[in-house]
C-alpha cells in the first residue's frame, strides 16, 4: 500500500457531458429491442425494430480534470510501452484474469489475440468491437453498453502470467527470465480461486461502464479460448502516477502514493519500471511486470483505531499527508528524527519499511484502486480494501519490499492479502502489429 | 424452461396464427406480406418509381419495365377530361389504381410485385392498355434453397417423433403415479422428461401449455397453478407420497396429448430452428448447471442431456448450408459440441442415478459444474452465429 498525501480530498469534479460528436467513422451500432413475442399474433406479423441506442455521456469523476471534447479523450494506444503503466492514473478499473480453456491450442490464442488487439484499439478510440452490420439474425457484435459514451481515457493493457509459458502453447522458449509464480511472503492467505491466471487484461478509464464494457468485450471474444479467472472492479485510483494529479486516498483514509514513481520521469521509469536489456527475452524489452495483490482491509476496526495510532501506523498526519517529521505532503520524511528517545516516525510505520532509502533505493509504480465485494456473508462487516497493481522491471522488487512488510508493517493488523497475481505486460506495439505477432514471433 | 410470461425469443421475428395451423416465420421471410420493416431491408428497401401521364391518347408507364419488389407508380391527369383513371392490372384482375384525376390532378399508389407481365389500363383512352413488365426474381428467400428446405422438413419430422415417444413415456409415467408406484414413477420420469427437453423450442410456441406442463412451483400464481411434471417431481421426491395426485397426472396427459396434436401443425424455418438451438444451449446455462429444473429429482445432468441433443439436431439439419456459408464456423460449432458432449460425457453411468444414465446432480462439485458451464457457454456462442450466416 502507500506512503500518502496533500492537504485536501481527493479532487473529485464531475465531467461535462462528453457526447461523442456523430462521426461517420463510428458506427453507431443497431441493437435488437426487445421483442415481446411471447403471444402469437391473429393474422399479423410482428415487426422487430431495430433500435439506436444512444446514451448521455457519463461524468466519470475526471482525475486529471480533462473533460470536455472526445477527441481529448483517448489514448493513444499503439507506443513504445503499452498505455496504462506510464498514463495519468484514470479513476476507473476493471481488471480480469483469464485462463486458458483445455484443449484450446496456440493457433486459438494466436487467433484471440488478434481479435483482441482489434478490438482493444478500436474500444479506446471510443468506437464499437468491429464487425456489426446490423443484421437482425445474428447476435450483436458489441454489446452496446458504452454506446454514446466518451472515450473517457481508456487503456487496455495485457499481460501474460507464468503458466501461459508452459507447454500448451509453444511458449516455453519464450518465458521472460523474471516470470514466476511469487514465492509465499509472509501473512500470505490467499485464495487460489482469486489468484494468478494465464492472462490477465487491466482496463481503466474515467467511467467505469467503459472499463467494464471493454474487458466484458475481450471476455466475449475469448469463448472456446480462454475463460475468466477472476475479475476486480476498482473504483478511486490511489495512486498518483503524474505530477498534476492531487494525491488520493485510500479506503483507510490516508493519502496514497505521495512517493510514488512518476510516470513521465522517463529515467526513473527506465530504472525501475521498463524491462531493459538486461532481458534476454528481447521481445519483452520495454515491457514491465505487473503485479497484482488484493488486500482486504478491516474497515470497521480500523475506524475505531484512535487518530494518534493510525498516523503511528501510517508514519504521517491522515488530514495533511504530511510525514510525522515534517509540515506538508510533499516533505521528506525524517526517518532518525527521535523525540523523549523513540522514533518519531515509529520503526513499524509502514511509510518507514516501505521507503526506497530503507530498502537500497528499490522502487516500484504503484497504480492501485479501491474496490468493495459488498458485506462479508460471515461478520456482516463491509468486504472491501485496495486492489494492489504495481509496474516494475522485475518482480523481485515487490517480493523484497513486501518480505518487509508482510512481516513488519504495523498496518498488518487491519489488512490481509487475500489475491494475487503476477503477469508480464509487453512492450507496445507498433503500427501494423498485433499482441499474437509480438508474443508468439 | 419458463412458461408463458416469458420473453420467447424463438418467435423472435413474427408469428402469425392461421386457420390450418401455427406458421413460424423468420425475420426478413415472406415476402407476399411485403409490409415489415424487415422484408423491406431483405429486398434491399429500394423502390422503383414509375410515372404514368394520363392523355386522351392512352396512359403508356415510363419506364415501362421495372424489378421485382416496390414499385411506387405516380400518376398525372395533364388535360384529358376523358380519361381520369389508371390502374395496374394482372391479367384482368386490379392489384392497384388511382381515380378521380381530373385535369391537372395526380396521385400515386404503390405495389410490391413479383416477376410477370401486367399492364396499365385507363378506361376511355383510345389506347387503354399498355405492358408493364417486371423483371427478376423476388429476393431469394430460404425456400428458394432445397437444402434449406429439406433441413426445415427433417427437422420437423424429427420434433414429431419427439413428441409421440413424450407421449408414450409420458403415458407410462402417469400410469405409475395414479398406481401409486413411487420407485417406478421415480424411474419413469425421466424416460419422459427427455423427450420434452429435447423439443422445448418447439413447445414453447403454446405458453399455456408449456407452463402446465414444464412450470416450476415459483412460476405458479397460486398453489392450485402449479402442475406438470414439476409438481409430480416434488410429490415423489420431496413429500415422498403420492397421495392425491391423480389429477395431475391425469391432465399431464392430456397436456402433452395436445402438444401431440398441435406440433405437426408448426412449420420451421431455418433462422428459427438455429436461435431455437441456441436458446436449448441457454437453458442448459440458465437451468441445468445451476440445479434450477430438476431442484426435486436432481436428474439435471439428463434434462441436460435433451438440452443438448435437441439444439444438436438443429444445428446437424443446418449443417450442409452452414458448411457452404461458413465452413470456419461450421468447425468451430463441430468442435464445441463435442467438447459440451465429452464433458457431460464424464458424469454418465449405467444404470445412473434414478436409471438416468447420469450420476446424481448433487455429487457433482461446484468446480465441476463451472467447468461444464464454461464448457457449454462456449457452444452457445457459436451457436447464436448460425442464424446470421443460413438465413
Amino acid at each position: 500500500m502507500t506512503d500518502s498525501t496533500p492537504d485536501s480530498a481527493p479532487d473529485i469534479t464531475p465531467e461535462p457531458d462528453a457526447r461523442r460528436p456523430e462521426q461517420a467513422a463510428v458506427s453507431r451500432r443497431r441493437l435488437l429491442g426487445a421483442v415481446g413475442a411471447g403471444a402469437a399474433v391473429a393474422g399479423a406479423a410482428v415487426g422487430v425494430g431495430g433500435t439506436v441506442l444512444a446514451g448521455g455521456g457519463s461524468s466519470g469523476s475526471g482525475g486529471d480534470g480533462s473533460g470536455g471534447a472526445a477527441g481529448s479523450q483517448v489514448v493513444a494506444f499503439r507506443d513504445g510501452h503499452q498505455a496504462g503503466i506510464a498514463t495519468p492514473s484514470q479513476d476507473r478499473l476493471c481488471f480480469a484474469a483469464f485462463d486458458a480453456v483445455p484443449g484450446a491450442t496456440r493457433a486459438d490464442l494466436a487467433d484471440l489475440l488478434k481479435t483482441w488487439t482489434a478490438a482493444a484499439e478500436a474500444m479506446t478510440l471510443g468506437r464499437p468491437v468491429p464487425g456489426d452490420a446490423g443484421d437482425l439474425n445474428t447476435p450483436p457484435d458489441d454489446t452496446g453498453e458504452a454506446v454514446g459514451l466518451a472515450p473517457g481515457h481508456l487503456t487496455v493493457t495485457i499481460g501474460y502470467g507464468p503458466s501461459l509459458f508452459d507447454g500448451r502453447f509453444g511458449l516455453a522458449a519464450r518465458r521472460p527470465s523474471a516470470l514466476r509464480t511469487l514465492p509465499r511472503l509472509p501473512r500470505d492467505e490467499l485464495d487460489p480461486a482469486g489468484s494468478g491466471g494465464d492472462l490477465c487484461v487491466q482496463a481503466c478509464a474515467d467511467d467505469p461502464q467503459v472499463a467494464f464494457h471493454a474487458v466484458r468485450n475481450l471476455r466475449r471474444l475469448a469463448f472456446g479460448t480462454l475463460a475468466p479467472r477472476w475479475m476486480e472492479l476498482g473504483f478511486g485510483r490511489t495512486s498518483s502516477t503524474s505530477p498534476q494529479q492531487a494525491t488520493p486516498r485510500n479506503l483507510l483514509g490516508f493519502k496514497d502514493g505521495t512517493r510514488n514513481i512518476d510516470g513521465t520521469d522517463a529515467s526513473m521509469m527506465a530504472e525501475h519500471v521498463w524491462i531493459g536489456d538486461e532481458e534476454p527475452q528481447r521481445w519483452a524489452r520495454g515491457g514491465s511486470y505487473l503485479v497484482s495483490r488484493k488486500i482486504q482491509m478491516r474497515l470497521e476496526q480500523w475506524d475505531r483505531d484512535r487518530l494518534g495510532d493510525q498516523q503511528d501506523v501510517f508514519g504521517r498526519f491522515k488530514s495533511s499527508g504530511a510525514p510525522l517529521t515534517g509540515k506538508t505532503e510533499s516533505d521528506t520524511p525524517d526517518f532518525h528524527a527521535r523525540s523523549g528517545g523513540q522514533y518519531v516516525i515509529p520503526a513499524d510505520a509502514h511509510i518507514r519499511l516501505a521507503a526506497h532509502e530503507n530498502n537500497n533505493g528499490l522502487r516500484i509504480l504503484r497504480r492501485g484502486y479501491s474496490y468493495t465485494d459488498g458485506i462479508d456473508p460471515e461478520t456482516g462487516d463491509l468486504l472491501g480494501g485496495l486492489f494492489f497493481v504495481a509496474f516494475m522491471k522485475s518482480p523481485e522488487q515487490f517480493v523484497t519490499l513486501q518480505r518487509v512488510l508482510g512481516a513488519h508493517d504495523a498496518l498488518n493488523e487491519y489488512i490481509q492479502h487475500v489475491g494475487s497475481g503476477v503477469f508480464v505486460a509487453p512492450p507496445g506495439l507498433a503500427a501494423g502489429q498485433d499482441w499474437s505477432g509480438q508474443l508468439f514471433g | 424452461m419458463n412458461p408463458a410470461a416469458t420473453h420467447r425469443r424463438v418467435l423472435a421475428c413474427a408469428a402469425t396464427v392461421i386457420a390450418a395451423g401455427m406458421l413460424l416465420t423468420a425475420c426478413g421471410g415472406d415476402k407476399d406480406k411485403g409490409a415489415s420493416g424487415t422484408d423491406a431491408k431483405a429486398a434491399g428497401a429500394k423502390t422503383s418509381k414509375v410515372t404514368i401521364t394520363i392523355t386522351d391518347k392512352g396512359c403508356a408507364p415510363s419506364p415501362a419495365k421495372a424489378p421485382a419488389g416496390t414499385v411506387k407508380f405516380s400518376v398525372a391527369n395533364k388535360n384529358s377530361a376523358k380519361v381520369t383513371e389508371a390502374e395496374l392490372q394482372d391479367g384482368g384482375k386490379m392489384l392497384g389504381e388511382k381515380e378521380n384525376l381530373t385535369p391537372g390532378l395526380s396521385g400515386d399508389f404503390t405495389l410490391n410485385l413479383d416477376k410477370g407481365t401486367y399492364s396499365v389500363y385507363c378506361p376511355g383512352a383510345s389506347a387503354d392498355r399498355a405492358a408493364f413488365t417486371v423483371t427478376g426474381a423476388v429476393v431469394k428467400t430460404w425456400k428458394d434453397d432445397p437444402q434449406l428446405v429439406a433441413a426445415t422438413e427433417q427437422y420437423g419430422t424429427w420434433i414429431d417423433g419427439e413428441v409421440k415417444q413424450l407421449v408414450t413415456t409420458t403415458a407410462a409415467f402417469t400410469a405409475a403415479v395414479k398406481a401409486g408406484k413411487l420407485d417406478d414413477a421415480k424411474t419413469l420420469y425421466g424416460k419422459a422428461r427427455i423427450h420434452y427437453e429435447r423439443i422445448e423450442p418447439t413447445a414453447e410456441i403454446w405458453g399455456d401449455l408449456d407452463g402446465r406442463i414444464d412450470g416450476r412451483a415459483d412460476d405458479a400464481a397460486t398453489p392450485a397453478d402449479f402442475t406438470g411434471f414439476h409438481r409430480l417431481e416434488q410429490a415423489i421426491w420431496q413429500k415422498k407420497s403420492l397421495a392425491g395426485t391423480a389429477k395431475l397426472a391425469d391432465q399431464l396427459n392430456a397436456d402433452v396429448k395436445s402438444l401431440d396434436d398441435q406440433v405437426p401443425t408448426v412449420e420451421y424455418q431455418p433462422a428459427v430452428i438455429a436461435n431455437g438451438a441456441t436458446d436449448l444451449v441457454n437453458e442448459i446455462q440458465s437451468s441445468k448447471i445451476t440445479g434450477e429444473e430438476e431442484r426435486y429429482s436432481h436428474i439435471d445432468l439428463l434434462d441436460f442431456d435433451g438440452n443438448l441433443a435437441g439444439a444438436n439436431e438443429a444445428v446437424d439439419v443446418l449443417m450442409p448450408t452452414l458448411k457452404k456459408k461458413d465452413p470456419a464456423l461450421a468447425a468451430e460449432v463441430t468442435q464445441r459440441y463435442q467438447a459440451t458432449a465429452a464433458a457431460l460425457k464424464k458424469y454418465a453411468a449405467t444404470p445412473g442415478y434414478e436409471d438416468s444414465g447420469y450420476v446424481d446432480y448433487q455429487k457433482v462439485t461446484d468446480a465441476q459444474r463451472r467447468t461444464l458451464s464454461q464448457t457449454v457457454d462456449a457452444y452457445a456462442e457459436s451457436v447464436s452465429k448460425i442464424a446470421g450466416k443460413i438465413a
